[in-house]
Parts: structure tokens; C-alpha cells; sequence
């Protein structure tokens, strides 16, 4: 039966879900449908219910109530066909330690039946996709953290899915392999597949998103696209500048306690300072007179973006303070 | 029952979670008990009666109870594999996987009965040479001794599976199923006759099923019998069956 809502053209669609250990809800009545060949980010800080929510919809936990439908199966009655339909990249890492790259790729191609040639063939375009040539025969003991990620990313392509969840897929990996895994993604879902996406990288949700949901404590608070959410929630600016100084690390302290300043950080590598603050026509002058003061020059100053982070944080707090006063 | 899904998760426990200098280890351990200690105190203790009034040397008597004996180590590569693949977080995958939690299970163990017997036979063909023209095999011997080998890898493997759910951590489950099968290692008929240990170690291997593996395993092999035979029978397949029933309670269990 469908769910109130569900079309023909969703991946998910979630009514109430709850999951309640003890006297604690970790998942509280949520709802939100995924429609297909979409990416769906399901973002919030630690312990709000993402990786719960996954659980659930992966069929590894039974919900408590509430009711889902995947690919137009059943939660509670259709597990297992949900199961051959969907490919799952764990938060925690998950390997055979007995095996080599390749060959865990091989075996696991294996269990879900896949003909032996045409894995082969897959290994082969994963290898080269994910750039594990040089690790391929390597035991999977012995890859380092974002080897070993890349791999699991990767052997999960191995099978066919229609939808596939993703639980902080780039933790441990460098910015040029976290890209190319983001662009691999995103070339599966122009080829129709979706994707349920979790992490706390907030602009690579940004880069990758088509819609976000935002849960907290339990509850999804705020559905949306990145740009809506960015509108809508993202108050504080950031002024981004530099200084022309060798050790700009110690001028972020400052920075910090600047009047207005909600928070500072510093790009180590470029020595780019950013703060993010709602009056941005008044910190500027204040980070000339800091300047002064300091005997320094700027040598460059701009107005960025509001960035998703920004409008996530605000998100975020402002559901928490409803929460304190009861709302 | 879909034969292809639990070839195909048997062939990965096998591929996967077995490591191979562990299972030449497991095959060394016999091997040491028939080629050494066995011949070395032969000379020191008296044939043994193993029924029916059979004597035999005493180098016989524990070249038998060493093919016993891999029924315990196959059993713990049970509890490896569930272990290991909690540990690496491939249990959680699998069962994301188009299997079910008694798929994975059984596939357990398939593959844990599958080294049993290997390794029972590899151990049984290496102890040939001192077995010689002791052993005296009929039908009737080939089901016993597979009966033996069938029930007790049953039953350790069920032992190590429920102890794996039971304990998260490393060292703790090597100690603890390390310190269990040592138990039921010497309250056995492996190394002596029952009849002549103490009391207390008497009752014990009453109740212990490697006794009645070993014991079966004896008869068959020998074409010895004891009025207790059928019982033992019974006895073993009960105990296996009941531990079995013990590591599928444990298993679902397991909190993901």
C-alpha cells in the first residue's frame, strides 16, 4: 500500500519512522521522500539520528513505528528485496582483512552474483576510477584509512543497485581523491541511480545535493535545497581576507574577540583569515583598525558567500533553543 | 532453499576469514600428538581397552583421539569468522546484502564443517602410518566416525559462535575459548581412558561431548563397541544440536 504522499516516481518515501531505544528516541517520527535519480543529503551533528535513519532504511534495524517504502517496497514486509536493489557504504569501515584489494572487490562481486567476467571487467574500470592501481594487490590490512575507504567506496559499484546510501563516504580522504569520488557519484546519478548521502563535510553536501534534509535530536527540521536553506537560514556572512604577515596564526586569537565576530578561522595554507558575522559593513573597518594596531597591511578583502555551513549551524541552533523553550 | 547464495557466502568465509598459518597450525597440534607423544609413551602404557575387550597401543589409542581433536580447532575458526567479520564491520555489510541473518549463519557453518572434515581427513591420512593395520573399517565405521566428526564440529562451532556474540573483544575471546576447549580438551577420552581419572574428572567427561566424539570415533575406526555406544550416539547429537540452538539465540541477538 502506498504511503500518503508516494509516487510512482520516489526512491523513499518515509512517514513517521521512529526508532526508540530504552527510554531514548534516536529517530522521532520523521518524514521526507527521495525522489529518483536524486541526491538526498540527510545532514545533522553527531547523535542526531543519521546513521540510525540509515540503519533502518538499509533493514539492519526494524523501526520502532512509522512506516517506509523503497523503490515501492515495504520496509517491514519487502526487506529483502529492498536489500537487492540498494548498495550501502558504512560510517565504519568494513573490510576482509584476509584478502587483497582486488581481490575483496572479486569476492564480494561474488556473493552478490555477479558473472565472473563482468567483474572483471568492473574491477578494471573501478580500479582505474578510483586511482587504487597501486594498491589493488595489496591486503586490505595493510591500505592506510583513505585507501581503504576509496576501496569500499568503490567495491560497492560492483553490483547493480537502484539506490545507494552513502555514511560520510569521504572520511580520511585527500581533496583530490574526495573530488574524484564526488564527480564518480554524480556521473552514476545522470546514469539514473540515487543516492542518500550523509556527512559533516558541509560543502561537498553543497557540491553534491539536490535537496538537504536537516535533522536534529531525532527530528528532520528543514527539507530543502542548498541555496533555499542558504537563503533562508543564512544570515551571517563571511569576510574573507589576508594580511601581509609570515605567522598569521597568532593573529586569529584577535580576530575571535572581535565585536560582531561569531567565528574566526584561518586557511593555513593560503593564510586566508575568514569570520562570519551579521554586520559585515561593521567588522571591516574593525579589521583595518585591528590592522593598524597591529602594523600590518591587508592586502586583499571581500564579502564571500554565505556558505551551507553557516546556514546549517543556524539551522541547527535556532531548532535547539526552540527545543529549550518547549516550542 | 537457494543452494547458490549459500555456496556463495561459504566460498567467501573460506576465502576471507580463514588465515592459512593458523590452520597449519591447527593441523601441526594432531600431528604432534600422533607422531610424538603417542609413539614416546607407548612403551610406558599398557594396551588400552577400548570395548568390546579390543586392546590397543597407546599409540593408537591417541592417533585416534588427534583426528578428534580438529573438530575443537575447526570449531573455533566458527567463532573466528563471525568475529572477524564484526570486527571489520563486514557482518553489518552482509546483512545489508541480499541475505538473510540465517543465511549467513548456516554459511558459518558450511564452511566450519567443510574444514572439519578437511582437516579431519588430512589428519586421519597423515596418522595412517601408526594407524596400519589397526584400523578396521566397514560401513558401519565410516558413518560412525562421520557421525563423530559431523556432531562435534557441530557443537564447538556453535560453542566458539555463541562465545564470539558473547565477547567484543579480541584477547578476551582468545582466552576465554582457548580456557573452554582446554577444558574439555583433558576432561576427555582424547589422551585417557575415562575409567582410570579421578572421580571428578570422571563425571565431567560423562557429560563432555569431545568424550562421545572421540569415543564414536574410536568404534567406527577400530570396529570396537561399548553397551554406552548408542547412547553416546544420542547423546552427542543432542548436546550439538542444543548448542546449535544456543548460537542462533546468541546471534539474534547481536545489537547493530
Amino acid at each position: 500500500m502506498a504511503l500518503q504522499g508516494e509516487s510512482a516516481g520516489q526512491a523513499i518515501a518515509v512517514d513517521g519512522l521512529t526508532k526508540v531505544f530504552g527510554d531514548k528516541r534516536a529517530v522521532d517520527g520523521i518524514s521526507f521522500e527521495v525522489e529518483r535519480a536524486e541526491v538526498f543529503g540527510f545532514l545533522g551533528p553527531n547523535g542526531a539520528g543519521k546513521t540510525t535513519t540509515i540503519k533502518m532504511l538499509t533493514t539492519l534495524l526494524p523501526p520502532s513505528s512509522g512506516r517506509a517504502r523503497l523503490l515501492g517496497f515495504d520496509l517491514r514486509t519487502e526487506g529483502r528485496k529492498i536489500r537487492e536493489r540498494i548498495g550501502v557504504v558504512q560510517q565504519q569501515d568494513s573490510f576482509d582483512q584476509g584478502l587483497s584489494a582486488e581481490t575483496s572487490m572479486d569476492v564480494y562481486g561474488l556473493i552478490w552474483d555477479v558473472p565472473r567476467a563482468e567483474r572483471r571487467r568492473r574491477i578494471d574500470e573501478l580500479v582505474d576510477q578510483f586511482g587504487m592501481g597501486e594498491f589493488r594487490k595489496k591486503p586490505t590490512i595493510d591500505l592506510s584509512a583513505g585507501q581503504r575507504r576509496r576501496l569500499q567506496v568503490a567495491r560497492e559499484f560492483i553490483h547493480d543497485m537502484d539506490l545507494l546510501f552513502l555514511d560520510e563516504p569521504t572520511v580520511g580522504l585527500d581533496p583530490i581523491a574526495r573530488r574524484g569520488v564526488l564527480d564518480f557519484l554524480k556521473v552514476k546519478v545522470k546514469e539514473g541511480l540515487t543516492i542518500f548521502f550523509t556527512t559533516h563535510l558541509l560543502d561537498e553536501a553543497e557540491y553534491l545535493c539536490d535537496r538537504i534534509a536537516v535533522i536534529n535530536q531525532g527530528k528532520v527540521v528543514e527539507v530543502d535545497t542548498p541555496a533555499n536553506l542558504k537563503r533562508r537560514f543564512g544570515s551571517a556572512k563571511a569576510v574573507e581576507f589576508r594580511f601581509d604577515v609570515k605567522e598569521p596564526a597568532p593573529l586569529l586569537q584577535g580576530l575571535q574577540a572581535m565585536e560582531g565576530v561569531s567565528k574566526a578561522s584561518l586557511d593555513q595554507p593560503t593564510g586566508t583569515f575568514r569570520v562570519s558575522t551579521m554586520r559585515p559593513e561593521k567588522v571591516i573597518p574593525e579589521i583595518y583598525r585591528f590592522a593598524d594596531r597591529e602594523s600590518l597591511e591587508v592586502s586583499s578583502i571581500y564579502v564571500a558567500e554565505t556558505t551551507l555551513e553557516d546556514a546549517f549551524i543556524s539551522l541547527v541552533r535556532e531548532d535547539d533553543s526552540a527545543k529549550v523553550r518547549g516550542e | 532453499m537457494n543452494v547458490n547464495v549459500y555456496l556463495r557466502l561459504t566460498y567467501r568465509n573460506l576465502r576471507a576469514n580463514l588465515d592459512p598459518i593458523s590452520l597449519f597450525f591447527e593441523l601441526i597440534f594432531p600431528v604432534f600428538f600422533i607422531f610424538g607423544q603417542g609413539p614416546a609413551l607407548s612403551g610406558s602404557v599398557a594396551p588400552i581397552d577400548i570395548g568390546g575387550g579390543k586392546l590397543i597401543s597407546y599409540a593408537l589409542f591417541l592417533a585416534a583421539g588427534a583426528v578428534t581433536l580438529t573438530v575443537i580447532n575447526s570449531g573455533t575458526n566458527a567463532g573466528t569468522q563471525l568475529w572477524y567479520d564484526r570486527k571489520n564491520g563486514m557482518f553489518e555489510q552482509v546483512l545489508m546484502g541480499p541475505f538473510t541473518r540465517a543465511q549467513y549463519l548456516l554459511s558459518i557453518v558450511f564452511a566450519t564443517l567443510m574444514i572439519g572434515i578437511a582437516s579431519s581427513l588430512l589428519v586421519f591420512a597423515l596418522a595412517l602410518p601408526v594407524l596400519g593395520g589397526g584400523v578396521a573399517m566397514g560401513a558401519e565405521g565410516i558413518a560412525l566416525t562421520g557421525i563423530s566428526l559431523f556432531f562435534g564440529t557441530l557443537f564447538f562451532g556453535g560453542l566458539a559462535l555463541a562465545l564470539s556474540v558473547a565477547l567484543r573483544s579480541s584477547e578476551t575471546f582468545q582466552i576465554v575459548s582457548q580456557f573452554a576447549f582446554f577444558i574439555f580438551l583433558f576432561t576427555s577420552t582424547i589422551f585417557f581412558p575415562a575409567n582410570n581419572a579421578p572421580e571428578i574428572i570422571k563425571a565431567i567427561s560423562l557429560l563432555n561431548p569431545l568424550t562421545y566424539a572421540t569415543d564414536i570415533f574410536r568404534a567406527g575406526l577400530f570396529g570396537s563397541s561399548t553397551p554406552f555406544l548408542s547412547v553416546e550416539i544420542v547423546a552427542l547429537a543432542a548436546e550439538a544440536v542444543a548448542m546449535f540452538f544456543v548460537a542462533v539465540l546468541s546471534f539474534r541477538r547481536i545489537r547493530l
